[in-house]
C-alpha cells in the first residue's frame, strides 16, 4: 500500500514542491486601485498584484448618487486623471475589459480645500471636466493676484496649502498600504495548501467508512 | 482572466453556471476513489499555487491554469480540484468571486476535461515526441477553451464586453503557448517514467 501511494505521489510531489518553491511573497493575480486626490484633482492607476497596469482602459467616475460624470481611458502608463468641478463624494472604476474591474471612492473632504465651491444646485460634473494639465491650482492663482488681508480666505490657502502638502507625503503609504493590501503571504499560502490536505483527509476518512459499510 | 471577480456577469449566466459546475462537481466527487484522492489533492494544490503567478501582458495579466494537465491525469475529478483551488483563491486572496464561482470553474475545469479525455484515447501507444504533443496540444486547446469560455461569459453578460473580447484572446494566446510546453514536458515525463500515474490502459477516456 505504501509502495503505490508512493508511486502516485512521488512525479507530482517533485512538481508540487518544484512549483512551491518558485511562489514568491509578490505574485498574484488581482486587480487594484490606487486613487488620490491632490490639487482637487483625483488621480491614481489601476495595478494587477504582481506587475502590470491596464493601459487604455476605460475609467469612469460616478457621484455619489451613482450617476456618471467623467468617462475616460488610462494613459499609456496606466494612469487617470481628472478634475471635479465640485467637491463630492466620488466613486471611480476602472474596467480592464477582460473581466477584471475595480472600484475605489474619494470622500469630498480629500477635495474641499482646493475646490471653489460652485452654485448651489449645480450637479456635480455638470461643468466640463477634463481639466488641461497645464491648468494652474486654485491657490496659486490666488498667490498671484494678492488681494487686501482676507482672514477667511487666508484660512482657506492654509488649509489648501497643509492639504497639499500632506497629499504629497502621504502618497507613497498609501500606494505602498494598497500593494501590500494585494499581496500573496506565504501563511495564507501554507493555509490553503493545509486546507486541501485536510479535505482530502476527510473525503479519505468518508470513503473508507462508506467501504467498510458495504457487504 | 479566468478569476471573474463579483459584479461583472449577469444573474442568468452566473446561475447557469454554478448548474453546471455542480453537475460536474457531483460527476467528480462520485468518481473520486480513495486512491484517487492524493493525486488530485496535489493536483488542486499544484493548482491552487500555480495560479498565483501573474506576469503582465498587454493591459491585463495572465497564470498558469493546468487545466489541460488536470484533465489529463484526472479526468472529471479535475473538477472537484479546480473547484477548492479557486473557493480558496476567493476566500483568502480574494481572486475571483464566489458568486462568479460557479462560472470560473466551468471556465477553467470543463475545456480541461473535455481535452482530457480526447488525449487520453490519443496517448495510448504513444512515447516521446508523440506524448509531448499530445499533452502541449490538449493544454494549448484548453487555454483556448477557456478564453473561449470567459469570452462568451462576459458576451451573455453585457454587450459592453464585446469590444475588449480580443483582449482576452490575446492575453491568451502566449498563456496557451506556455501551458503547452509545460504540460507536454510533464505528459512526456509521466509516460516514460510513471505511465501508472496516467492509467492509460484503463476505463475509457477516464483515468482510473
Amino acid at each position: 500500500m505504501t509502495r503505490r501511494w508512493h508511486r502516485i505521489f512521488s512525479p507530482v510531489a517533485v512538481s508540487a514542491a518544484v512549483v512551491l518553491a518558485l511562489a514568491g511573497p509578490a505574485a498574484a493575480h488581482r486587480l487594484k486601485l490606487f486613487v488620490t486626490a491632490e490639487d482637487g484633482e483625483i488621480g491614481g492607476y489601476a495595478f494587477f498584484v504582481g506587475g502590470g497596469r491596464p493601459e487604455g482602459v476605460e475609467f469612469v467616475v460616478k457621484d455619489g448618487g451613482g450617476r456618471e460624470v467623467f468617462r475616460g481611458r488610462t494613459d499609456d502608463r496606466g494612469n487617470f486623471r481628472w478634475r471635479p468641478s465640485l467637491a463630492a463624494d466620488y466613486a471611480i472604476t476602472v474596467d480592464a475589459g477582460d473581466g477584471h474591474w475595480v472600484e475605489g471612492r474619494i470622500e469630498a473632504d480629500r477635495l474641499a480645500s482646493a475646490i471653489v465651491p460652485t452654485a448651489p444646485g449645480a450637479a456635480p460634473g455638470a461643468a466640463p471636466v477634463a481639466a488641461p494639465p497645464s491648468a494652474s491650482p486654485p491657490v496659486s492663482a490666488s498667490l498671484a493676484c494678492p488681494a487686501p488681508f482676507d482672514p477667511a480666505m487666508l484660512s482657506r490657502l492654509v488649509a489648501a496649502e497643509v492639504d497639499r502638502a500632506v497629499a504629497r507625503q502621504v502618497r507613497p503609504l498609501i500606494e505602498a498600504q494598497d500593494q501590500a493590501e494585494g499581496r500573496v503571504r506565504f501563511n495564507d499560502v501554507m493555509g490553503g495548501i493545509g486546507m486541501i490536505a485536510g479535505l482530502a483527509g476527510a473525503w479519505s476518512w468518508a470513503v473508507s467508512r462508506r467501504r467498510r459499510r458495504e457487504p | 482572466m479566468a478569476h471573474i471577480p463579483d459584479g461583472v456577469l449577469s444573474a442568468p449566466v452566473l446561475i447557469g453556471g454554478a448548474a453546471l459546475a455542480l453537475g460536474g462537481l457531483a460527476l467528480g466527487l462520485r468518481r473520486l476513489d480513495e486512491a484517487d484522492i492524493p493525486k488530485t489533492a496535489i493536483l488542486a494544490t499544484v493548482f491552487f499555487v500555480a495560479s498565483l503567478f501573474a506576469v503582465p501582458v498587454g493591459p491585463s495579466s495572465i497564470h498558469l491554469l493546468l487545466s489541460g494537465l488536470m484533465g489529463i491525469v484526472l479526468g472529471t475529478r479535475a473538477i472537484p480540484a479546480v473547484f477548492v483551488g479557486l473557493l480558496l483563491q476567493a476566500v483568502l486572496f480574494g481572486f475571483g468571486g464566489l458568486t462568479s464561482l460557479g462560472v470560473d470553474v466551468v471556465d477553467i475545469a470543463f475545456p480541461g476535461v473535455i481535452l482530457g479525455v480526447v488525449a487520453r484515447s490519443l496517448l495510448r501507444g504513444a512515447s516521446g515526441a508523440g506524448a509531448a504533443a499530445i499533452g502541449g496540444g490538449a493544454a494549448a486547446l484548453s487555454v483556448i477553451g477557456t478564453a473561449g469560455c470567459v469570452s462568451l461569459a462576459l458576451a451573455l453578460s453585457s454587450a459592453d464586453y464585446l469590444p475588449s473580447l480580443k483582449i482576452v484572446g490575446l492575453t491568451y494566446l502566449p498563456l496557451a503557448a506556455v501551458e503547452a510546453i509545460v504540460t507536454g514536458f510533464v505528459v512526456a515525463f509521466l509516460v516514460r517514467v510513471k505511465p501508472e500515474v496516467l492509467a492509460l490502459e484503463d476505463r475509457e477516456g477516464e483515468p482510473a
